[in-house]
C-alpha cells in the first residue's frame, strides 16, 4: 500500500528530543526505513524559528528530492514579514511550486481569523489551497465559520480521544479534515469512518514528535475496507494537492 | 521498507505475529468521563485484543477510580468470565482507608489479581503518604506487583517518589505506568539500578501536547506535556535494557497497533522487541498465565 505522510518535519529542534532528522537527507532515510513513499513536509524553522527563515530553507532542502513536497507557513501580512499582501505571497508560492500552507497561530502569536487573514483565505478558497493548522478546536471552528469553502486540515491535535470536540465540527463543516498523527484512540478510525466516511482523514505521522511507525501500522491495520484505507493512506492527500490551483 | 525487522513485516502484513504475542500490563475497562472510547464495549475491546494477538491484558476498571468496591467487583467478574484473557490490579484508593483495610483482609480470596494499582494523580494523594503503607506492606509480604501511574513532575507520583518506595519495599515489583512521563532520565536510572522497578510504555509512544486541549490533561492537577517522543524506546533500551520494559496501552483508550508501531519501527532488534512485547511480562506474571 502507498503511504503519503501529510504531517512531518525535519531540521533542528530546540526542545528536548531523542532522535530526529536534522536535514532532508536524514528524513528521506527514515521514510525509506518505514516504507513511506512520499511526504508533505515542513522545515522545523518554519515553526520553531520563523517562517521568514524556514520558508526559504525548505526550498533548498527539498530540491532534487521528488518524494518530499514542500509547504510554507503563514504570518499576518500587516507586519510585512513574508510579503506585503496576500496577492504577492501567492505569486511567490506559484513561483516556488508551493501548494499547501501551514499555520501555527498559538506558537506564532496571531489570530487565525477573518480580520487577520481575510483576503488570503478568500484567495485560498477560490484556488482550493489547503491550510494545515496546529491549534485547538475553537480556532478551527471560528475559522471555518467564516470560510466554509476553505480546506482546513487539523494536525497533531493532541493526546487522548478528542472526538467530543471534533465530531460536531466534522458534522458541520464539510471542508474540515483531520490527520491521524494524534488519533491514538482504539477503534477511533473505524468508528470515524463508519460515521463520517473516509474522505476527510489523512495519514500523518507527526514525526519527529511521534514515531512514523505508530500511525503507519494503525492505518495499515485499521478494520476498514481497502478503498477507505488506501484513501486515508495517500489518496485523500493526493486529491487535496491535485485540487490546489495556483 | 528498509526496516529489517521480521516482526515489523509480519505486523504490517497481518496485524500480529504468531511468534510474538503481546501481553499488555496496563489496561482499563468500561467508559471514562474525559474520553469517548469505542472499545469501552468489552466485545470491541476483545476484538482489538484478537486482531493484535494480545494474549492477556492486566486491567483496572475506570469505575474503580471513583468507587473501588464497585470497580474491583467488576474486575473480578471480568476475570472470571474471560479466563486467561483478563487479569486484574486491585485498585487502592488512599482516600478510603477503611476500604483498603477490609480489602487487604480479603485479598487472598480474589482470583486473577496480580497486585494493586496506585493512581495517585487522580486521587491527589502522594504514593509516599501513610494511607498507602498498609497496601505496600501487604504487597511486600506477598510479593505482589503494583502498577503505579507515574508522571514526571507530579507532586503525587513522580519517578523520584516511586524510587523512594521501591527502595524500601524490595519484594514488590513496581511497574512504572507511563515510565514517569517526561522525567525520562530519572525513570531509566531507577529501572536500571533497582531490580524491582520496570518501565511501562503506555502513552510513552505518543507526543503529549496538552496545550491544545481546553482542559489540559483532564486530571485534577494538570500533567505536563512532552513533545518529542520519537527515539524514546531506543533511549530506554540503551539505558535500562530491554528486559526492564513492559508493553501497555491503557486500552480501551489507545490502539495497541499504534503503540506496537512505535516499537516495531524503532531502531532496536527483534530480540529486544520480544522482551518488550511479551517475555518480560511472562516472567513477571508466570504463575497467572
Amino acid at each position: 500500500m502507498k503511504f503519503c505522510d501529510c504531517n512531518c518535519y525535519f531540521g533542528y529542534v530546540g526542545l528536548p528530543a531523542f532522535r530526529y532528522a536534522k536535514n532532508s537527507d536524514e528524513l528521506v532515510n527514515e521514510l525509506d526505513f518505514c516504507g513511506i513513499g512520499k511526504a508533505l513536509v515542513y522545515h522545523s524553522s518554519m515553526r520553531f524559528d520563523s517562517p521568514v527563515v524556514g520558508n526559504k530553507l525548505i526550498l533548498e532542502e527539498v530540491r532534487n528530492k521528488p518524494n518530499l513536497i514542500p509547504s510554507w507557513s503563514i504570518l499576518p501580512f500587516q507586519t510585512q514579514e513574508l510579503a506585503t499582501s496576500a496577492d504577492e505571497f501567492l505569486e511567490e508560492m506559484k513561483k516556488n511550486h508551493i501548494k499547501v500552507l501551514r499555520a501555527f497561530p498559538d506558537e506564532h502569536r496571531y489570530f487565525l481569523d477573518e480580520l487577520t487573514f481575510g483576503h488570503l483565505f478568500e484567495l485560498m478558497e477560490d484556488k482550493s489551497i489547503p491550510l494545515f493548522i496546529k491549534s485547538n478546536w475553537e480556532t478551527a471552528d471560528k475559522l471555518l465559520k467564516s470560510f466554509k469553502k476553505l480546506n482546513v486540515v487539523v494536525t497533531s491535535h493532541g493526546p487522548h480521544g478528542q472526538d467530543r470536540y471534533f465530531r460536531p465540527l466534522l458534522e458541520k463543516y464539510e471542508n474540515l479534515y483531520i490527520d491521524t498523527s494524534s488519533y491514538i484512540l482504539d477503534r477511533g478510525l473505524e468508528s470515524l469512518v463508519e460515521n463520517f466516511g473516509y474522505k476527510r482523514i489523512l495519514f500523518g505521522s507527526g514525526y519527529p514528535e511521534n514515531y512514523f511507525g505508530s500511525s503507519l501500522l494503525r492505518v495499515a491495520q485499521a478494520e476498514i475496507d481497502e478503498e477507505a484505507k488506501k484513501a486515508i493512506a495517500c489518496g485523500n492527500l493526493e486529491n487535496l494537492l491535485r485540487g490546489a490551483k495556483l | 521498507m528498509k526496516n529489517p525487522s521480521i516482526l515489523a513485516k509480519e505486523f504490517m502484513n497481518r496485524g500480529f505475529s504468531l511468534n510474538c504475542p503481546i501481553i499488555d500490563v496496563h489496561g482499563h475497562l468500561g467508559p471514562f468521563r474525559g474520553v469517548y472510547m469505542p472499545s469501552a464495549d468489552i466485545n470491541l475491546m476483545i476484538r482489538t485484543l484478537k486482531r493484535c494477538n494480545v494474549r492477556c491484558i492486566v486491567c483496572v476498571p475506570h469505575a474503580a477510580m471513583v468507587d473501588p468496591q464497585r470497580g474491583n467487583e467488576l474486575m473480578q467478574k471480568t476475570i472470571d468470565k474471560y479466563k486467561g484473557i483478563f487479569l486484574g490490579y486491585w485498585m487502592i484508593n488512599p482516600n478510603h482507608r477503611e476500604i483498603i483495610e477490609k480489602d487487604l483482609q480479603n485479598f487472598e480470596k480474589t482470583r486473577g489479581f496480580v497486585g494493586f494499582k496506585f493512581l495517585a494523580d487522580y486521587h491527589t494523594y502522594p504514593i509516599t503518604g501513610e494511607n498507602y503503607i498498609p497496601a505496600l506492606e501487604y504487597a511486600n509480604e506477598k510479593k505482589l506487583m503494583i502498577l503505579v501511574h507515574t508522571w514526571g513532575d507530579s507532586q503525587f507520583d513522580s519517578p523520584k517518589m516511586l524510587g523512594s518506595i521501591a527502595e524500601k519495599y524490595t519484594n514488590v515489583n513496581f511497574v512504572m505506568g507511563h515510565s514517569g512521563f517526561g522525567d525520562w532520565e530519572t525513570s531509566v536510572k531507577l529501572a536500571k539500578e533497582l531490580p524491582n522497578v520496570y518501565l511501562e510504555l503506555t502513552a510513552v509512544w505518543a507526543s503529549h501536547d496538552f496545550t491544545t486541549q481546553a482542559k489540559g490533561s483532564g486530571t485534577p492537577v494538570p500533567l505536563s506535556s512532552f513533545l518529542h517522543i520519537n527515539g524514546i524506546i531506543e533511549f530506554m533500551v540503551e539505558r535500562a535494557g530491554s528486559k526492564k520494559i513492559l508493553f501497555g496501552t491503557d486500552l480501551p483508550w489507545y490502539s495497541p497497533h499504534y503503540a506496537a508501531g512505535a516499537i516495531l519501527f524503532s531502531h532496536i532488534t527483534d530480540e529486544e522487541r520480544h522482551d518488550i512485547f511479551h517475555r518480560n511480562a511472562e516472567r513477571l506474571l508466570n504463575k497467572f498465565l
